[in-house]
């Protein structure tokens, strides 16, 4: 017998659609659809929807919408007639950019977190990012030359990463880095902003239950048709950062309506002389953070899921446990480097403990 | 000489091979599929349940190796640059995928026995 599925539909030129008839809900069945153009990562969209065209029309829109954030957010590339935040990089120290709404709304919002967080996730960190940047891009790409940045330099680039010479003209909707020699990288919360405001969109567009992951970033709405036809959470599971492990999930959640984010050393690193570097730098030593190999966030908006999940692994654990209990509704897993584990006050009731 | 009580056994026998027959014919999954796509177009749909080795592009240049065996995938082999794929662990529950973001190749299950979980935060 065949459980049957058919695959189809090139969205974009580049959007697999596929559907599994076995979790249907009255009228509704599950499709699934993924990408890899965007945010430079795997996307994967899932929803219930009447038909194949309907999910296609839903999958698309939510490709569109990740596509605007993916080109306003980048740090990288530039894109015809849009200025983006590469573009106010490119005028740090020169004149005020104007640029869209969604990045004033995204870097007013990093500016919130850096306050929540005690600047242990910083958008202007970018002078010191971008450093370990092309030493890792370089590392990556001929591997038996693969450096460490010079650590005089990355304090002296450290000078420039002051939050408050940021000036944000919400009336004027413009940006303007006042040193020169600062950059902003919005790689810690841009995932996760970008998916918090397209689910956002997508709910009020009609699909009303589903789950967009952009890299990993997890954010869940609705709920899912179980085997029976019931209605039940989204179930997600936590990467397992030992990534040789059998367990390929620490703990799996039961969420609707939350997001889930992780950031650990296991996805971008490079190697020097054997040793491991990973991509999440703490704002005190300069170096790779040391504390965790992974942190995992569950709170509702995604956007603060992601910007959480860096600062909390930039934290040692008792300030990062005061922290996340001081917050409503924000729960955490934290991965020691002997593998060992603690979680947050109320994380169990997500897992079903 | 066959007794009544033979003949109860001997049909219950019958009928609880039949059931087990009919239970596992019934639930057992059937047609799971590996689907390798390249730049986001299908390139190669295999059967789950069938060894086989496929190589995607050359030494030369950029190549892949996925391998299916016993019910399982991997990534065996790639000159990709971060080697996640590589690492990647044995996949085979329906949706669970391997991603070689260089290479812009992905593995996944399609049809597949329903794993726990419906997507993975990393």
């Amino acid at each position: 017998m065949k459980m049957g599925r058919r695959t189809a539909a090139f969205l974009a030129g580049v959007l697999t659609v596929s559907m599994l008839l076995s979790c249907s809900g009255p009228g509704e069945k599950r499709y699934e659809a993924s990408f890899l153009e965007l945010f430079d990562t795997a996307s994967v969209v899932v929803g219930y929807a009447k038909s194949e065209d309907d999910f296609t029309k839903y999958s698309q829109k939510v490709y569109d919408e990740l596509k605007v954030y993916n080109e306003l957010f980048d740090i990288y590339n530039d894109y015809d007639g849009i200025n983006n935040i590469k573009t106010i990089n490119d005028n740090a120290g020169i004149k005020p950019v104007k640029v869209d709404k969604k990045i004033i709304d995204l870097l007013s919002f990093s500016e919130e977190m850096y306050e929540k967080t005690d600047g242990k996730v910083n958008v202007a960190f970018g002078a010191v990012l971008s450093l370990w940047h092309d030493h890792r891009e370089a590392g990556l790409n001929n591997p038996g030359r693969a450096t460490l940045p010079d650590y005089e330099e990355l304090k002296k680039q450290n000078e420039h990463t002051n939050i408050e010479d940021m000036i944000i003209d919400k009336n004027a909707s413009t940006v303007y880095l006042q040193d020169g020699s600062m950059s902003l990288d919005v790689g810690a919360i841009a995932k996760g902003y970008a998916v918090e405001q397209v689910s956002r969109f997508i709910q009020k567009e009609g699909m009303k239950n589903g789950m967009i992951s952009v890299g990993g970033n997890v954010r869940t709405f609705g709920e899912k048709y179980d085997e029976k036809g019931k209605r039940v959470p989204w179930t997600v599971g936590i990467q397992n950062p030992d990534t040789s492990s059998d367990r390929k999930s620490l703990y799996d959640l039961h969420l609707s309506g939350y997001s889930l984010v992780t950031s650990g050393v296991y996805e971008r690193y490079y190697v020097v002389d054997g040793k491991h570097y990973h991509h999440i730098i703490d704002p005190e030593t300069l170096m790779p953070a040391k504390y965790f190999l992974s942190i995992s966030i569950v709170c509702k908006d995604s956007g603060m899921a992601d910007a959480l999940s860096t600062a909390v692994f930039n934290m040692p654990y008792e300030e990062g446990s005061k922290m996340v209990e001081g917050l409503k509704g924000v729960e955490a897993l934290w991965v020691f480097p002997d593998s060992t584990m603690k979680y947050s006050s109320g994380f169990e009731k997500w897992c079903g403990l | 000489m066959i007794k009544k009580n033979d003949l109860i056994l001997a049909g219950t026998v019958l009928i609880v091979a039949l059931a087990a027959v009919l239970f596992i014919t019934f639930t057992k999954k059937e047609g799971a599929e590996v689907v390798v796509t390249v730049d986001g177009e299908v390139y190669k749909t295999m059967p789950l349940d069938k060894d086989a080795t496929l190589t995607l592009g050359d030494k030369q240049g950029n190549y892949n190796v996925v391998e299916v065996k016993g019910g399982e995938v991997t990534m065996t082999e790639a000159n990709c640059r971060d080697q996640i794929c590589v690492n990647h662990k044995a996949i085979h529950y329906n949706h669970e995928s391997i991603v070689c973001l260089p290479h812009k190749v992905t593995v996944e299950i399609r049809d597949g026995e329903e794993g726990d979980i419906d997507i993975m935060a990393n």
